[in-house]
């Protein structure tokens, strides 16, 4: 339901004021009788009363004059400009269809012309001011002016949604008369005491109808608005499987031996500061063969991988296979790319591109290095020895298609060329050659 | 293996421990045995007092009091998981401290001295099953795995997925340490939560790792007849060909001792004047090893050792068979799922198929061979046992809910969370009971079917409890706000119309004969609801639930949109990592979220990924699966799968907005809503439909803006021409809507007859317009819009059209009355509403003159 407009004292006010307006009390008298109470909404009484002028029919000429009377005094204390119903007022005052008596009498109330701050006309009954009016004593002023002179200091209008702000009114006349009547005759009016015919209809049960009903809102354009459609349901249903049973698991490593991994630890800190013997070498590896989890616990970190890689290449190179899939590898890696060259270090990546894949970077980085530790080292015979190594070395690699000389075949090239006179590094040349 | 077999309980003579020590260490470890005799055979009670002894020589040893924890866990009855939880973490957290400062926990060997060291179960000690006595304990090792094993078990049993994870992602980083059998335990329950996490990539990857790691390839090349799975099987074959793991140690061994030998020379004279003939020699005994090194490459795998196998080899082939067919079923690939299954099916003869017939009825009902799924069910075995009927009556209420039979469905949900309460009575309780509870997946089910017979507050309530679970799907949101959204059309939330008042035009009729007066009464606007706005979105009812609610229905979509963003980011991770402000990692728990943790794991490079690769293999018509394509193979299937998840989201996140749109409307926030609605439109690859939705909840959002030019243009894209409006969407849209993800890409043939078996029910339950009546609204808001801008002429002509389109709408009534109106046609309008279906002419109400 619609929000009623007026709450049940506010249309027992209208409804007596609308009935006194026919007796012999002056429009002041009404006035004042009706504003003596305070709780009265002025807006929605003169907004109802607005709406009831609309329909020319409804009211009589009597009860108009006292409505316009409100309209206009339920916001006297202000200036004419700041009351919503000026302009309603001042369109009635234009409005060409209506009686002169009523335009006359609203330009009264606006105190158009001289009789400025005269109040006398309300002294009056509204049906005396009818039977005094004199339509010549009157000139009515054209709409422009009045607007001017009323309208003009209007604030602009406050915001008001667009929708709601070009609403119509909501009643509609619906007269229910035989076809072919003038709804209007008041042939149909209900005459007291009479039986009621086809058409008639009691104007005050009307009226106190519509003042029980009317609302705040108009009739405005309607939009409409789909709801959205619910979300399909496919993959969404649960569907549910046995589970995996997971049980608690009882930590075995409680208060166990801790005696064996330490003889590999043990030997392995050995093995960081020299060589094994063969006996011990051979025990590392075949505990570490044995035990495959054991390397991640032998005590070796990649800090320490250079000391081990010098001292035991082959324990290196089988501790590095095992590690291959250790998530530390590529440390391992770094650090053995990046120590001095070496006879052992060359022979532990050499061993390992035997074993296992490298990462190509890996392979690469390490051969760059090995050339350019060839071309800085000073003395004469050591770098002879190392550029010795490389090259068996790099045969190795190409051999066994560890590399791809390819990738290389500029840098090895130019190593060559700069140590051809050294044996082994034409041998390399001969090799690159017949590859070509 | 030798040393292995040895009793611990020797080791320490032999190996010449401080004489000190010997006494309390045997004690210890006897003591230790005895407890775990205790365990294996179930007495928790005894196992318990042997371990406080234990605890007493060794005081707060994290390994004692772990296992202290675990046996009072069962000795109580498996009551009070939270607690146990509690313990573990400070166990977990006291080895981690004890491994990070290195020390070594000695603190029982000074304690020890002054006990005797007679102890009472050293008789036993000998008779210990060797799986007990083959534990290694490194001294360096301060080993949380089993602690975070058993953390991530019972989080796995509660239910709580995303916490499960992220314990188990941190040991799945460090697993080559970690012993086989626990390894295996870590790797399997991984495997069960990434799954029930829906995360495909992670899975697949760790499922790789496993048939490597534990070379199940191996068991299965025996005992293999069937020629496509051996097919299948022989890209894991060559990778692991050896006969045995043994051999290959011993291969190792020996060409390793071979090399120390043939290396000692120069390893011995390399200081010697020339070295360098010995070098060349071992170079190119490196080259000859060559051949030899072939033949071993697979030390490039990982080492392949016989577990102690808890699990049997079959019985491990037979799990992972079915988390590869649980993999493909997640990733959607029907047919590569249903030859994998077949396969799990012949490996499970003769033992407990379940797992595997409910798998091959979850496949018949994803192709939408319902009959068929329910023939699987039926022929599951054990159906008296609670946990197995409850899931049973649930995948029931799934196929009938599909085949559109909502009230069946109902009766099986129902059934199902019935068995699941019978469940919880059982005694004693079991860790296994915490996990085979799926009242609350089931209650989700049930709130889906509740929504479907068009219950919104009982759906509502479902949604709610399952909430506790579901708490980070958008969807389960978008369901929740979806029962709000219904509930209030439906007129069953305080301050929201009935639903006939919002559809009807009521009229009051006032007055008689020549002074009758029709005054129409619903003038504005439908919406009242702004009257109903609660503080607390989440304000309870009598009932204890949140009341439903529009602005509920905004949070929960708000909420949606929320998760949905964080799994999109989470996505995008990997690729801007700089947005780790916002750590939201744990929000996808799901479908989305990249493997950026995975990418440093050696599984995930360089070597060769055996499952897909023998996925492929099977598929044959997909990829070729030779040489290097493998990672390609699984990342194409992968990506599909990701791709279908991504459209997923996409269509979730259009409805969400949406909503949100529309609910923004009916709360009177047209900016709110214009910027959903703008959002919505700006989606790429956004449905038809929800474009429609977005322009129709945009323009009135403008208009309410005052803004009606626009709302106008919006409108106008549909215009051909001056003033006739296309249809917004086809028929076609629907029904894709409805049926889309039914359809399998690379099951054509399947999909069109899912699809086809599909449609009619898909579209009995769609609920929306029809492409005429979008039509109809189309041409309703213009001349709704027109007639605001005060085009009568065209707002008339539009609204006639409308009027053609949608008799029934009393809006299209109402805008048409209003533009008769306004031309001054009010006879015209009189009429409108005497023939208008919804108009409800009411007696006026004399209120008034009975009491005055």
């Amino acid at each position: 339901m619609g929000k009623k407009m007026l709450n049940f004292e506010e249309q027992c006010k209208i409804v007596n004021l609308l009935k006194s307006s026919s007796e012999q009390k002056s429009i002041e008298e009404t006035l004042t009788e009706f504003f003596t109470n305070p709780k009265l909404r002025h807006f929605n009484v003169c907004y109802s009363l607005s709406l009831l002028l609309q329909d020319k029919m409804m009211l009589s000429s009597t009860e108009r004059l006292v409505a316009f009377a409100i309209l206009h005094r339920s916001y006297s204390s202000q200036k004419s400009a700041a009351n919503p119903f000026i302009s309603f007022l001042v369109n009635a005052a234009c409005d060409e269809g209506a009686e002169n008596y009523e335009r006359a009498f609203i330009l009264h109330l606006l105190g158009f012309g001289n009789s400025n701050s005269s109040k006398e006309f309300l002294k009056q009954s509204a049906s005396e001011y009818i039977k005094k009016f004199d339509p010549s004593s009157q000139t009515f002023p054209q709409k422009e002016q009045l607007q001017k002179q009323y309208l003009e200091k209007a604030h602009p209008e406050p915001y008001a949604c667009l929708l709601k702000s070009t609403a119509v009114k909501n009643v509609l006349a619906d007269p229910d008369v035989p076809p072919g009547c003038d709804a209007n005759s008041a042939e149909f009016d209900l005459e007291p005491g009479a039986k009621s015919k086809l058409g008639s209809g009691d104007r005050d049960e009307a009226l106190s109808g519509l003042i029980a009903n009317l609302s705040l809102e108009g009739l405005i354009p309607h939009w409409i608005r789909p709801l959205p459609p619910r979300f399909p349901v496919d993959e969404e249903l649960v569907w549910l499987n046995p589970d995996n049973n997971h049980e608690l698991q009882w930590d075995q490593g409680m208060c166990a031996d801790t005696s064996r991994g330490a003889a590999v630890r043990d030997l392995i800190a050995k093995a960081l500061r020299g060589p094994l013997a063969p006996n011990q070498q051979e025990q590392v590896l075949v505990e570490l063969a044995n035990d495959p989890k054991l390397v991640y616990h032998c005590g070796l970190t990649p800090r320490k991988l250079p000391e081990l890689v010098e001292s035991n290449p082959l324990i290196a190179v089988d501790v590095l296979i095992k590690l291959i899939n250790s998530p530390e590898i590529a440390e391992y890696f770094t650090v053995l790319v990046n120590m001095d060259m070496s006879l052992h270090s060359m022979e532990v990546v050499n061993r390992l591109t035997t074993a296992v894949e490298l990462p190509k970077e890996f392979v690469r980085t390490y051969i760059t290095n090995c050339i350019s530790s060839c071309e800085n080292i000073k003395d004469k015979y050591m770098q002879n020895r190392l550029v010795r190594l490389v090259c068996v070395f790099l045969q190795s690699l190409i051999r066994n298609r560890i590399i791809d000389v390819r990738d290389l075949f500029i840098e090895v090239q130019a190593f060559c060329i700069e140590f051809s006179r050294i044996r082994e590094a034409a041998g390399l040349f001969r090799l690159l050659k017949t590859l070509e | 293996m030798d040393l292995r077999d040895s009793s611990p309980s020797s080791t320490p003579n032999r190996d010449g421990n401080a004489g000190d020590d010997d006494g309390v260490l045997s004690v210890t470890s006897a003591l230790a045995k005895d407890a775990a005799l205790y365990f294996q055979s179930r007495k928790f009670a005894e196992c318990v007092d042997v371990l406080n002894q234990l605890n007493s020589k060794k005081e707060n040893d994290p390994k004692v009091l772990h296992n202290i924890a675990i046996a009072e866990f069962f000795r109580d009855g498996c009551s009070d998981p939270k607690k146990l939880l509690e313990v573990l973490n400070n166990v977990k957290r006291s080895e981690e401290l004890a491994l990070a400062s290195g020390e070594q926990v000695e603190s029982g060997s000074n304690i020890g001295n002054n006990i005797t060291s007679g102890s009472k179960g050293s008789g036993t000690t000998t008779s210990l099953p060797a799986s007990i006595c083959a534990s290694i304990i490194y001294a360096d090792e301060f080993d949380s795995s089993v602690a975070s094993l058993n953390i991530a078990v019972i989080w796995f049993y509660l239910h709580e997925y995303a916490k499960a994870l992220s314990v188990l992602e941190h040991v799945y980083q460090n697993i080559e340490p970690i012993d086989e059998t626990t390894a295996l335990h870590i790797c399997l329950l991984l495997l069960d939560v990434l799954l029930a996490c829906r995360d495909a990539s992670k899975s697949a990857d760790v499922l790789n790792y496993m048939e490597k790691a534990f070379g199940v390839g191996n068991v299965s090349q025996g005992e293999n007849g069937n020629t496509a799975s051996q097919q299948s099987l022989n890209v894991v074959g060559k990778s692991s060909s050896d006969p045995n793991s043994s051999l290959i140690s011993d291969v190792s061994c020996s060409d390793l001792a071979a090399s120390v030998n043939a290396s000692e020379s120069p390893l011995s004279r390399t200081l010697s004047e020339d070295p360098l003939d010995e070098m060349f020699s071992t170079l190119d005994i490196g080259g000859q090893n060559l051949a030899r090194h072939t033949g071993l490459t697979s030390a490039n795998d990982l080492p392949k050792i016989t577990v102690d196998r808890s699990i049997s080899g079959v019985d491990l082939k037979l799990k992972l068979q079915l988390y590869k067919v649980r993999l493909l079923l997640l990733t959607r690939n029907v047919k590569l799922a249903k030859r994998e299954v077949k396969h799990a099916m012949n490996i499970a003869r003769g033992r407990d198929s379940s797992m595997a017939l409910f798998l091959k009825a979850q496949l018949e009902y994803a192709r939408g061979n319902h009959r068929k799924a329910i023939k699987l069910l039926m022929a599951s075995s054990n159906r008296t046992d609670a946990a197995m009927s409850s899931m049973f009556n649930n995948n029931l209420g799934c196929i009938y809910y599909q085949l559109g039979k909502y009230h069946t469905s109902a009766v099986f949900f129902s059934k199902a969370l019935s068995n699941c309460s019978s469940l919880q009575k059982e005694k004693p309780l079991k860790l296994l009971t915490f996990s085979q509870d799926k009242s609350l997946l089931i209650t989700y089910n049930c709130g889906l079917q509740y929504l479907a017979c068009g219950k919104p507050l009982l759906a509502a309530h479902c949604f709610q409890k399952a909430s506790l679970v579901f708490y980070k799907r958008p969807l389960m949101w978008l369901r929740l706000a979806e029962c709000c959204l219904m509930a209030v059309e439906k007129g069953l939330v305080k301050g929201s119309w009935a639903p006939s008042d919002r559809s009807e035009v009521r009229v009051s009729v006032i007055g008689k004969g020549r002074w009758r007066r029709l005054l129409i009464e619903n003038g504005t606007t439908r919406n009242r609801h702004v009257d109903s706005v609660e503080r607390d979105v989440w304000a309870l009812g009598d009932d204890g639930q949140p009341k439903l609610s529009l602005p509920l229905a905004r949070q929960c979509l708000y909420n949606a949109l929320h998760l949905l963003n964080c799994s999109e980011l989470s996505n995008s991770k990997s690729i801007l990592p700089s947005d780790s402000s916002l750590e939201e990692n744990e929000l996808s728990d799901g479908a989305s979220s990249k493997n950026s943790n995975y990418k440093n794991l050696p599984s995930n490079d360089s070597k060769a990924s055996t499952m897909p690769a023998a996925l492929i293999n099977l598929n044959g018509d997909l990829k070729e699966p030779k040489g290097g394509t493998n990672q390609e193979g699984i990342q194409t299937f992968i990506s599909y799968y990701e791709d279908i998840c991504r459209r997923e989201n996409q269509m979730i996140k259009q409805a969400l907005l949406a909503n949100l749109a529309y609910v923004e409307l009916e709360l009177e926030n047209p900016l709110k809503a214009l910027s959903a609605a703008r959002a919505l439109l700006e989606l790429p690859g956004c449905s038809r439909i929800y474009v429609f939705l977005g322009h129709v909840y945009l323009a009135e959002a403008l208009c309410l803006l005052n803004k009606p030019k626009e709302a106008a243009e919006h409108l106008s894209i549909y215009l051909s021409g001056e003033s006739n409006i296309e249809l917004p969407f086809g028929l076609e849209d629907c029904e894709q809507w409805r049926v889309k993800k039914h359809i399998d890409c690379e099951e054509a043939n399947v999909g069109a007859a899912a699809a086809k078996n599909s449609s009619p029910e898909g579209l009995e339950d769609f609920m929306f317009l029809k492409p005429d009546e979008a039509r109809g609204t189309l041409y309703a808001n213009l001349a709704a819009v027109s007639a605001i801008q005060g085009d009568l002429e065209r707002a008339h002509h539009f609204v006639t059209q409308a009027l053609s389109l949608v008799p029934d709408s009393s809006e299209a009534t109402m805008t048409a009355i209003y533009v008769d109106l306004m031309l001054g046609k009010s006879q015209e309008a009189v009429s409108k509403l005497k023939h208008c279906s919804h108009v409800r002419f009411l007696p006026s109400n004399q209120q008034f003159n009975k009491s005055s």
